[in-house]
């Protein structure tokens, strides 16, 4: 097989791949400030049940989560699974990084100074432009560099959905790299992750230095 | 009347802050209230500005009530929306600023103007650079907070707070946060807001500058108002032992 | 409002923790006559029709040739002394694959029992997840037929013998650096000949399409339009890229998996419609699917 080839037969799993790393940031981002709001709720029982959540998302292997988001509903409920492949594997990634997400909103919404809560509600300001124009502002310049390393390790762990058949571009490197007794898809596949990171890192320091106008 | 309070009860847990107070803050008044640490000053304005709720007692701004006892004892506040119309009579200066970090020194004041009470952006720019001006800091209209010293950040927050056109400020121990050198330029602010007439509460330990710049002083001292009046009877020669040796303790 | 939202999302997080709870069974009785007096018709079966048969061997670093000699002639003398047969008794569902006999062997030739050197420990490298040729039984300890071989070939030699299970995907690397000293675990020759210096070939398998009793599938040839299951890294999956490439054209999609136990459950969903399997590994999932 020549290089072009191995090459060939492992985009389209990278495409596989940047399709979960973009959904599950797509999904998982927001999904974590709910999850927070929903952890710092002044109501025991909602704090209580998303702390356990949080504390299972994070506190068990991502590979377990998937087949249990994926095969829960056949074992559960026994619904049909046919075609439900994809969005499991999105649910499952959401799920978990929102949880992780979650806990870095919680711990820079809790750095933020409550005089600046206070601030804006004397001011007059709703509780939505509060969040959106004072608090999520603060929130996001304080918790970038926790977002960054959560964001590299997404990057990486996309090749867990092989877990359920999804042929990402780290199992075609396997693949490949067994059925032709070679040790290139391996290299190409550490290139392919290292490019990413590396984008995601500028991207990242991009951003941070936009925001550190103040 | 711009503000009537009455027998306001407040408790953190079991501690009772404020017992049974009562005050009042006619148009055109500067009302100092003084009185040792822990005495439920700093709460009494928090109250007011609806940072903390009241457990008992009434609330009214322009003799329209923010918060009543109900028949059960408790205090009952208006709706949310309601309490958000009853912002607009008041503002508030933090002891520690509070300015937004990531605002610049001019949108720090037009933001709200233009947001909360729905003004032009030109209006609301053309305001701002005027108030800034008032407050001696019109160069510094594209600084970032933490490029200010803290007598201009209370100064900006003072002119944010003034973009509101408030019928009444409030100020929350304005110049415990600074340097003693700064906190001249503050109060000069606060004085000359005097002079125009504008209606202010001022907690605070500056006690010659309460003297000098109330039309009233209030003495408060375990949650409750010891002694109030005219700032020279009260510093002068008050009635209470305990104002007497809380003045005392001030001079030393 | 916002209570009943915060509520109602609360209640999704309840659902998923709740998932989290449903193990992926392997035991569990499927079919929708469990506990009737009838006897039951295996819910899954074999097709007829194979795609291919393979030797199993015992694959060692090229150029290991005296090693290879000496654990295939350990292995010889064992089906001479009758342990072979023995070891693959226990294991009745590959028991047929089984392909040594003593026709043509000649015991002159094949090294003395305790003629090895006794401070030598023989490194087993293996596949963990590889039943029932090797993988974690239900005790717990590592085992299996290719184990049990293997430690009978090092007690025959007066070997010392170390398991050494290792990420299959890195067998080659293992095996290369020296960590283990051969790859024994049903690996197949096929396609391999020229990467190893080869041990003897102790098994045959035959690579079959694993469906539903009530499929309806009954030939390769009906396999087309339907979704089929692999593993990666295994001869049938070799076979659909290679040697059966025209058949796998024909199916709707073809499903590689981490491991087969997966391809299973996915099969009892209803998610794909067969899998391409060597029958022993897949009458060893369907046996211990129905304990």
């Amino acid at each position: 097989m020549t290089f072009q080839t191995m090459l060939a037969s492992m985009s389209a799993g990278m495409l596989r791949s940047l399709a979960i790393f973009f959904l599950t940031l797509i999904f998982s981002l927001p999904l974590g400030m709910a999850v927070m709001y929903l952890r710092r709720s002044k109501y025991k029982v909602i704090s209580g049940i998303t702390k356990i959540y949080i504390a299972i998302m994070r506190g068990t292997p991502l590979m377990l989560q998937l087949l249990m988001w994926y095969f829960g509903p056949f074992y559960l409920f026994r619904w049909s699974i046919r075609g439900y492949r994809f969005p499991a594997i999105i649910i499952g990634f959401s799920m978990n990084y929102a949880a992780y997400f979650a806990e870095i909103y919680r711990s820079g919404y809790e750095a933020i100074p409550v005089g600046q809560f206070e601030a804006a509600e004397v001011l007059g300001y709703s509780r939505s432009q509060t969040f959106f124009k004072i608090i999520l502002p603060q929130l996001v310049k304080t918790i970038l560099p926790s977002i960054t390393n959560e964001i590299i390790t997404l990057v990486k762990d996309t090749s867990l959905a092989f877990t359920l058949a999804y042929n990402e571009m780290f199992s075609i490197a396997k693949q490949i790299a067994s059925s032709q007794t070679s040790f290139v898809p391996f290299i190409i596949a550490g290139v392919f992750y290292f490019v990413m990171n590396y984008v995601v890192a500028f991207v990242m320091e991009r951003a941070e230095k936009a925001l550190a106008y103040y | 009347m711009i503000l009537e309070m009455n027998n306001i009860q407040k408790s953190f847990k079991d501690l009772k802050v404020l017992r049974d107070i009562s005050i009042h803050v006619d148009k055109g008044e500067v009302v100092s209230i003084i009185g040792p640490s822990g005495s439920g000053k700093s709460t009494l304005l928090r109250c007011a500005t609806f940072l903390e709720t009241i457990d008992a007692g009434e609330i009214l701004y322009m003799d329209r009530a923010a918060a009543k006892t109900n028949e059960e004892g408790k205090a009952e506040y208006v709706s949310h929306a309601e309490l958000q119309q009853f912002k607009q009579y008041f503002g508030l200066v933090f002891q520690q600023f509070n300015l937004f970090p990531h605002y610049s020194v001019l949108k720090n004041v037009m933001d709200a103007p233009v947001y909360v009470l729905k003004h032009s952006r030109e209006e609301a720019e053309a305001q701002a650079l005027e108030l800034l001006d008032k407050m001696n800091l019109k160069d510094k209209a594209g600084a970032y907070p933490s490029q200010l010293s803290g007598g201009q950040q209370q100064r900006v927050a003072i002119a944010r707070a003034l973009a509101m056109n408030p019928d009444i400020l409030f100020f929350d121990e304005p110049t415990s946060a600074l340097d003693p050198e700064l906190t001249g330029e503050v109060l000069k602010v606060i004085r000359q807001l005097a002079d125009e007439k504008m209606t202010m509460v001022v907690v605070t330990h500056e006690m010659p500058f309460a003297r000098a710049v109330s039309d009233r002083v209030i003495f408060m001292d375990k949650g409750v108002i010891v002694e109030q009046g005219d700032p020279e009877k009260v510093f002068g020669d008050p009635d209470h032992e305990r104002t007497k040796q809380f003045l005392r303790n001030y001079q030393q | 409002m916002k209570k009943i939202a915060a509520l109602l999302s609360v209640f999704v997080l309840c659902l998923a923790m709740l998932s989290g709870c449903v193990t992926i069974e392997t035991g569990s009785q499927t079919g929708g006559n469990a506990g009737s007096e009838v006897k039951e018709e295996p819910a899954y079966l074999f097709l007829d029709e194979t795609l291919g048969v393979e030797s199993y061997a015992i694959g060692f670093r090229i150029g290991d040739d005296e090693l290879a000699e000496t654990v295939s002639g350990a292995l010889k003398a064992l089906v001479l002394d009758g342990t072979y047969a023995k070891i693959g008794a226990s294991y009745p569902d590959i028991e047929e694959y089984l392909c040594l006999t003593a026709d043509g062997i000649d015991a002159d030739s094949l090294p003395e029992k305790g003629s090895g050197d006794p401070d030598y420990t023989f490194k087993h490298g293996f596949d963990l997840d590889y039943p029932p040729y090797s993988y974690l039984q239900d005790d717990g300890s590592v085992g299996g037929l290719d184990v049990e071989l293997c430690q009978a070939v090092c007690d025959y030699l007066g070997w010392g013998y170390e398991a050494v299970p290792f990420n299959w995907d890195a067998k080659d690397m293992e095996l290369n650096a020296g960590s283990c000293d051969c790859i024994w675990s049903g690996f197949t020759k096929e396609g391999r000949e020229d990467d190893y210096t080869w041990g003897i070939t102790y098994s045959n398998n035959t690579q079959g399409i694993l469906v539903a009793a009530d499929s309806g599938i009954k030939t390769l040839e009906d396999l087309s339009g339907k979704v089929v299951g692999v593993q990666t890294a295994t001869s049938a999956y070799d076979m659909l890229q290679d040697a059966r490439a025209d058949l796998a054209g024909t199916f709707a999609d073809l499903k590689v998996y981490e491991t087969y136990t997966i391809a299973y459950n996915d099969l009892k969903a209803g998610a794909i419609d067969a899998i391409a399997i060597d029958m022993t590994a897949g009458t060893f999932l369907i046996s211990n699917d129905q304990k």
